[in-house]
């Protein structure tokens, strides 16, 4: 018989490790896009004119790729330190809205998980955490925790670590490879499998067409724009649906 | 480190600011989440929001304004379009990033071969 070792009691156990692994695999095809746009973030924060050392110690700190993009011309330009911050709680603004969203599957936690789980938390945890269990009744379980925790610690580990290959060896990656692109593309393929319903399609004209028009801007407040006008326009559809299908039965 | 003191401190600042920013936006709620309720309703609403945040970052990154205005179908439009047509046939999330960057790549090559 194999010798037993003694895991320590916050190791998951069977069924939390299948946790952790549905939400690595669910992770998987989105880590190509955490990595590419680590990689570009790298490469851009470093570019601007940042120096190495300082730019790693953005991306370990600030883990935000659109904030630290954000920064980054009104670094350029010398911009008060009070306009960098309020520019990226603007962008930072969705992490409100997420955090919203998956407090009630944490809220029993104590303070300095709910903060550690809070600062790792990312985009695709929480489009693809509330896919899983958006409709849930039970909140707070381990599963739900261990989850989480499968889509954040590799989106952690992939973010970093392109963001760190970047930093370091982007200006070996020559401009005509267009790898600016790439972080476009991957953030394309997040959304499209998204767009499955009426009501989301609705969000995604919305949103698109004020992210469009509202360019001009300052501040990437048209991205603020955009979510609210997806977000309105996605709830109007499904009340639009509720009170047909009422209407018909 | 530049040497240079006193845009060091700046960058500190900034990142340190930034940090903060992370923080309190994204820690907030899965902290003082108690005393800051929010509706069943508001909660749905809420689903919409992740789409209409990545279209924001999208569109006006693949169909910049243009000082002539209008907008332009430049290699890079022509790629996303193929893109999207790829996950249409194949549903591969990964064929939008390589199908993607491999039509980025040709219709550059092909243009720079035809004079328009």
């Amino acid at each position: 018989m194999a010798p037993r070792y003694r895991t320590p009691s916050w190791w998951p156990d069977g069924r939390q490790r299948q946790s952790v692994r549905a939400g690595f695999l669910d992770a998987l095809s989105t880590l190509v896009a955490t990595s590419t746009w680590g990689f570009v973030t790298g490469i851009a924060l470093v570019k601007s004119g940042l120096t190495e050392s300082m730019a790693a110690l953005m991306t370990l700190t600030v883990y935000a790729g659109s904030a630290q993009l954000t920064s980054l011309p009104l670094i350029e330009s010398s911009a008060p330190l009070w306009l960098i911050f309020a520019a990226g709680t603007v962008v930072n603004i969705r992490f409100i809205i997420f955090g919203a969203a998956l407090q009630p599957y944490f809220r029993h936690m104590s303070w300095p998980k709910r903060l550690g789980l809070g600062y790792l938390s990312t985009d695709m945890a929480f489009v693809l955490f509330m896919a899983r269990y958006g409709e849930s009744r039970d909140r707070g379980t381990p599963d739900q925790f261990w989850y989480f925790m499968g889509i954040i610690i590799p989106c952690w580990v992939s973010w970093n670590g392109f963001s760190l290959m970047g930093i370091y060896l982007g200006s070996f990656v020559p401009a005509s490879w267009s790898l600016d692109f790439a972080a476009i593309l991957a953030l394309m393929a997040i959304i499209i499998p998204l767009v499955k319903t009426r009501p989301m399609v609705m969000c995604l004209l919305v949103a698109g067409v004020t992210a469009w028009v509202c360019q001009p801007l300052p501040l990437r407040l048209g991205l603020a724009a955009a979510v609210v006008g997806g977000v309105v326009a996605g709830v109007l559809t499904e009340t639009l649906q509720h009170r047909n299908h009422r209407n018909r039965t | 480190m530049t040497g240079n003191d006193e845009y060091d401190v700046y960058i500190l600042a900034v990142i340190a600011l930034l940090t903060l920013c992370s923080v309190v936006t994204r820690a907030g709620y899965f902290l003082f989440g108690d005393h800051l309720p929010l509706t069943e309703s508001v909660r749905r609403a809420l689903r919409y929001a992740p789409t209409a945040a990545l279209i924001g970052i999208v569109v006006p990154e693949l169909l910049p304004w243009r000082a002539e205005g209008g907008v332009v179908l430049d290699a890079r439009v022509l790629a996303a379009l193929v893109a999207i047509f790829l996950f249409w046939r194949t549903r591969s999330t990964l064929l939008v990033i390589v199908g993607g960057m491999a039509a980025l790549w040709i219709l550059k090559a092909a243009s720079a071969m035809v004079p328009w």
